[in-house]
């Protein structure tokens, strides 16, 4: 019997359609070839992109030049430009503004071939440092109200190079998910005095049935009501509303628990294709008692059509307790 | 003087006309190819000046035409030219000097050439 659930923090509904069965080697995926060629992202192409916000591990030489760990270069053909003023504007019911924002690409290593979910923790570590730095400086952009960083791995998940990269966008306005997860957790900080995200890291942490893993300040679970089979959430065990505000040891610890979770979920399904999306405060909004940042992965393992598009509802094959149960028994 | 020369790829024979008047008005050279194949051949023989390139073409793709470009000679300024604004996700066009989406207005195309052929 399928079964309906609702995400406690937005009310999203979501349809469980377990397929009696259903493996993870069911999920047929195909190892995209490494194709070669010409990529604006290795080492010696540095002058095809525009000029680095952010370099770590060169020690020296000149910017845009080789020699680095990891670069930081705002998309050469981005949705959103950075020069400009906001220009918001009204016409009768509807509203438009011009389109400011900032779009960068954070290159995750220099290596062609290295895939994120490979990385070693050290290196994970200067993409977790990258992008809280670069919402550090943008935060200082008044325009902008809300940075969202994401990552698109494999073709079907909408990644269209394979060089290692994740992206970034400042926006002058609040993504209407953020703003559902504000009111949501709000709405359950009214009613209880305690953060929802923190009440779902106790109850998973005592039951253990959508634990993955855990260490002392991050763990990993796959959500109640998801929207994909094995979708997880990446949560801080301490309450924390702004991902900008992490220190070095927490950010260690994410890339311990994050490359954890990846190669679990790679050596479940190899070469899935994910996305996986930054869910952190308002630029400007101050701590927040009620809100709690965190990653959520997605795996790119159902379609989105017709029913989803008019319902909003996701139908998942695979509830969260039996993908859990197969990723925690992998032996890493 | 000699005219700058225009390497113009596109499949339609509207935009290949239109193009070439407007450019050929604004005091360029236009040779014409319709595919990546002929492109390539013409690039390599000869290489122009400036290369406008259209992307959803039969056969070789343009991301593709520009990257074996560019391998060729670097030094040969590349303005991708589509209709579709989804190819800018593809970061392979990040070889090309510039990105326009096709327009029935010219002025930023032909802004773009003159930037590049000054």
């Amino acid at each position: 019997m399928p079964e309906l659930r609702r995400d406690p923090v937005i009310g999203r509904w979501i349809i469980i359609a377990q397929e009696r069965g259903k493996r993870p080697t069911d999920f047929l995926i195909e190892e995209s070839k490494v194709k070669g060629g010409f990529c604006p992202l290795c080492p010696g192409n540095e002058k095809t992109t525009p000029d680095e916000v952010l370099v770590y591990g060169r020690e020296w030489g000149h910017p845009n030049t080789e020699g680095w760990k990891l670069r930081v270069v705002p998309n050469k053909y981005p949705a959103l430009i950075i020069e400009g003023n906001l220009d918001k504007q009204g016409e009768g019911l509807y509203d438009r503004m011009n389109g400011i924002g900032a779009h960068e690409v954070i290159i995750e290593s220099p290596n062609h071939e290295d895939r994120f979910s490979h990385l070693p923790p050290q290196s994970m570590l200067l993409t977790f440092r990258a992008y809280r730095d670069r919402i550090r400086d943008l935060s200082k952009d008044a325009r902008f109200n809300y940075v969202v960083i994401f990552k698109n791995f494999g073709k079907a998940a909408g990644a269209s190079l394979e060089h290692s990269h994740s992206q970034l966008v400042a926006l002058p306005i609040l993504p209407r998910m953020i703003t559902a997860e504000l009111e949501g957790s709000l709405s359950y900080f009214r009613y209880k005095d305690r953060c929802i995200f923190c009440d779902i890291i106790r109850q998973e942490t005592q039951q253990k049935v959508r634990l993955v893993c855990e260490n002392d300040r991050f763990v990993t679970v796959t959500p109640f009501a998801p929207r994909s089979p094995f979708e997880m959430w990446v949560m801080p065990r301490f309450h924390s509303s702004s991902y900008a505000d992490q220190d070095e040891d927490s950010l260690i610890a994410l890339a311990g628990i994050f490359s954890e979770t990846l190669r679990r979920l790679d050596t479940c399904i190899p070469h899935v294709p994910y996305n996986f999306v930054l869910h952190t405060q308002p630029l400007r909004s101050g701590p927040l008692e009620h809100y709690h940042w965190h990653f959520e992965i997605v795996p790119k393992l159902t379609s989105i059509a017709g029913f989803e598009w008019g319902t909003g509802f996701y139908i998942n094959p695979m509830p969260p307790e039996e993908t859990c149960s197969y990723l925690r028994e992998i032996t890493l | 003087m000699e005219k700058k020369r225009i390497l113009l790829v596109d499949d339609e024979e509207s935009i290949q006309l239109l193009y070439r008047e407007e450019f050929e008005d604004e005091g360029y050279a236009i040779d014409s190819a319709y595919n990546g194949i002929e492109a390539l051949a013409k690039f390599r023989e000869n290489p122009p000046d400036l290369v406008l390139l259209d992307i959803n073409m039969p056969g070789m793709n343009g991301i593709e035409v520009l990257h074996q470009m560019k391998e060729f000679r670097s030094d040969v300024p590349i303005i991708l030219n589509s209709a579709y604004h989804e190819y800018k996700q593809d970061f392979g066009t990040w070889a090309s000097e510039a990105y326009i989406v096709k327009s029935a207005n010219t002025d930023e195309l032909k802004a773009m050439v003159r930037k590049h052929l000054a």
